[in-house]
């Protein structure tokens, strides 16, 4: 039996809708991203969940009980907010201890399981100090340990790390992650940044507009993706200009280019003639080389438009300069069709 | 949902509150002054108002002391404020609490202060003379526009110094970088960045400076405003003119509003955030500059404390009824404990009660004006520009229009003198709430909701404790404000509600010098302490007083 499930969510403020007839099931134990651009609706949706925002219509259930019935106090669920919300007036362990106050425990155990809760987040020493002064990081890393001392039977994660800057980002996703898999909680994180979104969820959510684009383990959301937004979304997207060189390249490979369909192919499942793929080989320009150590990234002008490609491991010598020619090879599995409404279709011969 | 209903029924109370305190007060001035004494509708009063030369001299001799006292505030605030946040001053910290001393200095003391040393009889033209300078008696509108001056560039050097303190230092550097020579850097780079603060400040000058009457009055010598006229009108004992008052009154807010209006206009596109990354750091002058610069700094500082520093020696001096006696002796006091305990006692009482009901009743209205926008909260929050605007004086003639007959009966009560001062501050604590809870990111208390704590025990547990010492804080500056008030308070008060700065305004008038000292000097050691306790829980924060 499924854990949390949200049914056919509708929300409007006035005439818009923010959520527009989302469904998701989260499992136990399982950590669950929510991802989208700006405006899609993620902080809405996770703000139904936590009671601070009362669905238009559809149902929300955890544990098989109806979560709107309840009020937000008594929900159980902890959070984590994208601007800390620490509590400045009280010190590192009055903070994490203040969710246990009104659950009534005794005050021995506050002590050991606040300590405890600290001590995963590497805080321990700080206990006494008053937040104001401490770090971004610190301060959410007290967020966190906040929201899990309580036990709560879902955690809500609103973009945590997006005030940090780049290197400690990764820092903390790896430590949520851990902390989350240690004691086994049902978490729903929301975040714009796709490689936060790959790199720590078992299953994400693409959501563009209100609605839901596709649910899918990392794997599948970017090597599979089922709708042309999440390929765009997710990972760069060359897309085919439309015309007979377009066409020639879809009979050579042996692909039907049916009416209304839209082609495109990702970055690194193109390469340049002579590393060793195989496939269609098209003949272009070098419009600009981009070298990255591990990586190289060129753009090359083709018949069927100027096309991103990610070289990887490039020899030293193997710089070309703009202007000069070289050729792409298309691999056959590397085409992606998208339908008019922007489904993944596919498109045999 | 007990928390929906608990705001619409404060949001119903706070209308309820205006109507009572505001609306109908304004309104019975509006409409005193459009209605003959038969009660037929009329612009009579309109019309001798503009064909009057007395009543169009004081519309002139208005405009004129709020230029005045705005452009002697702009010149010494500016001055003052320049010198501190750029070059090293010794005793910086002196400075600030002389220009504090002279903010909540009672009121007509300023005046009488400089009669007493620069009047007729004045001490130090008498000096002077001795040594065969002689000068003019401080009299008429130079004497007005000093005091002024000197009274109120205390609001334009707080506000701009906190401006000044923030301008980054790299658009300076950067100016610099260009060419610009330090006069064009001033004006180009700093002077746009410092304009809110400096219209802000220009235009408190400017309100108080058009509804101050006690300092024409002592120091105009004949030299009439529209706050002396209104006041004339309004006290005459033969022929009280109530709807001459009521007209001048209405004249009166509309000029005020004019000024809030033009100078909101002015600074509108005007908002800089501070920067503080790269503050701009004090030059340390050297030779003649350095002297210049302390110099001008202490003269403007001490020369505004004067007053204080003058009533403070006076009360202390001995006397023989109103006349100073050499030596020194506690007859003032004595005379203050025995004949005036009472007076001491109301202003006390009615300040503790106002401010009592102003925190009580503005934290409530701040929260909701904070945490429920909707159009009657915005409307709300325009509305509360309206006491902000209102002289005193027209505060006083309003309410003894509104409640003097009619349902509700209030003249001579010390209710009517709680209420004047009550809606005369509640601005500002609504607007100091509403701010500090804007401040305050709703998540904190969604954070504490979540944790387990229903709604209304979250507010008391996180967002009451935040914003407690900023309420008292508050609190402790509306108290200075309450006891200080005089010129509502003149218009209302009966024998038996007198306060302090109406004891005041009555001994000068009666040359009794001495007592009035002491009271001015008590009401100061009052309002010192309420200052003191007000730093104790913000911090030192001048531009709080304002
Ligand atoms: N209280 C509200 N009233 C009106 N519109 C709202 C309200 N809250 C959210 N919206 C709108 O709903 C849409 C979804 O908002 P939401 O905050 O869920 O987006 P988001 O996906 O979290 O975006 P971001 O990445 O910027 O946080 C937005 O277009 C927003 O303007
Ligand atoms: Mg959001």
């Amino acid at each position: 039996m499924s854990y949390l499930t949200v049914q056919n969510a509708i929300k409007r403020f006035g005439n818009f809708a923010a959520l527009n007839d989302v469904s998701i099931v989260v499992e136990k134990g399982e950590f669950f991203t929510l991802l989208g651009p700006s405006g899609c609706g993620k902080t809405t949706l996770l703000r139904s969940i936590a009671g601070f925002t009362d669905l238009t219509s559809g149902t929300i259930t955890l544990d098989n009980t109806n979560l709107r019935a309840v009020p937000p106090h008594r929900r159980d669920i902890g959070m984590v907010f994208q601007d800390y919300a620490i509590f400045p007036h009280l010190s590192v362990f009055d903070n994490v201890a203040f969710g246990l106050k009104p659950r009534k425990v005794p005050a021995a155990e506050i002590k050991t399981r606040v300590m405890q809760a600290l001590a995963a987040v590497r805080l321990e020493s700080m206990a006494e100090r008053l937040p104001a002064a401490m770090s971004g990081g610190q301060q959410q890393r007290i967020g966190l340990a906040r929201a899990m001392v309580i036990n709560p039977r879902l955690l809500l994660m609103d973009e945590p790390l997006s005030n940090l800057d780049a290197k400690l980002r990764i820092e903390l996703r790896e430590e949520i992650r851990d902390i989350q898999k240690q004691v086994d909680i049902a978490t729903i994180y929301v975040t714009h940044d796709q490689e936060e979104a790959l790199a720590i969820s078992d299953r994400i959510c693409v959501m563009s507009a209100g609605r839901i684009e596709q649910i899918g383990t990392p794997q599948e959301i970017y090597g599979d993706p089922q709708t042309r937004f999440v390929a765009g979304f997710v990972g760069t997207l060359n897309a085919l200009e439309a015309g007979s060189a377009t066409e020639g390249l879809l009979t050579r490979l042996g692909l039907s280019s049916g009416a209304g369909l839209t082609w495109a192919v990702r970055p690194e499942n193109i390469g340049l003639a002579g590393t060793g793929m195989t496939g269609e080989q098209l003949a272009g320009t070098v419009k600009k080389f981009t070298y990255l150590g591990r990586e190289a990234h060129l753009e090359v002008e083709t018949p069927v438009g100027s096309l991103v490609v990610h070289v990887a491991n490039p020899s030293r010598s193997e710089i070309l300069a703009p202007g000069a020619a070289t050729t792409v090879v298309v691999p056959r599995e590397s085409l992606m069709a998208f339908d008019a409404e922007g489904q993944r279709t596919e498109a045999e011969a | 949902m007990a928390r929906p209903n608990f705001w619409t029924l404060v949001s119903i109370f706070t209308w309820a509150l205006l109507i009572l305190l505001l609306f109908i007060p304004v309104g019975s001035v509006l409409f005193s002054s459009l209605y003959d004494r038969a009660g037929n509708f009329s612009l009579a009063n309109y019309a001798t108002f503009f064909s009057e030369p007395r009543f169009f001299t004081a519309f002139v001799n208005t405009l004129v002391v709020g230029a005045g006292g705005l452009f002697g505030a702009l010149l010494l605030g500016s001055i003052m404020a320049f010198c501190i946040s750029r070059f090293h001053i010794a005793g910086g910290r002196v400075v600030s609490l002389l220009a504090i001393l002279a903010l909540v200095s009672p009121p007509f003391i300023g005046a009488y202060s400089w009669i007493v040393l620069f009047g007729a009889g004045g001490l130090v033209r008498g000096m002077l003379r001795d040594v065969g300078v002689t000068m003019p008696p401080i009299y008429g509108l130079s004497g007005i526009l000093i005091v002024f001056s000197l009274k109120f560039y205390p609001y334009v050097y707080l506000l701009v110094l906190g401006a000044l303190a923030n301008v980054n230092r790299s658009l300076e550097e950067a100016a610099e970088g260009l060419g610009l020579t330090p006069l064009q850097r001033t004006l180009q780079i700093s002077f746009p960045l410092v304009f809110p603060a400096l219209s802000a400040g220009g235009l408190l000058a400017l309100i108080h400076a058009i509804a101050d009457f006690g300092t024409p009055r002592l120091l105009g010598r004949g030299y009439s405003t529209l706050a002396t006229e209104a006041y004339a009108a309004y006290s005459a004992e033969v022929g009280s003119n109530m709807s001459m008052g009521t007209t001048i009154s209405v004249i009166l807010i509309a000029v005020s509003m004019i000024f809030v209006l033009l100078q909101r206009y002015m600074s509108r596109r005007n908002v800089y955030h501070g920067n503080l990354i790269n503050k701009p750091v004090k030059i340390r002058l050297r030779g003649w500059r350095n002297v210049l610069a302390h110099v001008a700094v202490y003269t403007i500082s001490l020369c505004g404390a004067m007053p204080v520093i003058v009533s403070v020696i006076y009360s202390f001096r001995r006397t023989s009824g109103p006349v100073f006696q050499d030596g020194f002796a506690l007859q003032s006091y004595e005379r203050i404990i025995f004949n005036l305990g009472d007076v001491v006692r109301n202003s006390l009482t009615f300040s503790a009660t106002s401010v009592l009901l102003i925190v009580v009743v503005g934290t409530l209205i701040g929260t909701l004006v904070a945490r429920r926008t909707t159009i009657s909260t915005s409307l709300l929050d325009g509305a509360f520009m309206i006491p902000y605007v209102m002289p005193g004086i027209v505060i006083g003639i309003a309410y003894i229009a509104a409640f003097n007959t009619g349902p509700i009966v209030l003249t001579g009560t010390a209710s009517i003198i709680v209420l004047s001062i009550f809606i005369r501050r509640l601005p500002y604590t609504v607007r100091t709430t509403a701010s500090a809870l804007r401040q305050i990111s709703p998540s904190m208390e969604e954070a504490a909701v979540s944790l387990g704590y229903s709604p209304f025990r979250a507010f008391l547990r996180i967002t009451v404790p935040l914003i407690v010492p900023g309420i008292i804080a508050g609190g402790m500056l509306s108290f200075v404000t309450a006891i200080n008030e005089l010129s509502s308070s003149l218009v209302l008060y009966v024998g038996s509600t007198m306060t302090m700065p109406v004891r005041i305004y009555l001994l000068i008038l009666d040359g009794d010098f001495g007592v009035a000292a002491a009271l001015a000097t008590i009401l100061l050691a009052i309002s010192g302490l309420a200052v003191y306790i007000a730093f104790r829980f913000i911090g030192r924060n001048e531009q709080a007083l304002l």
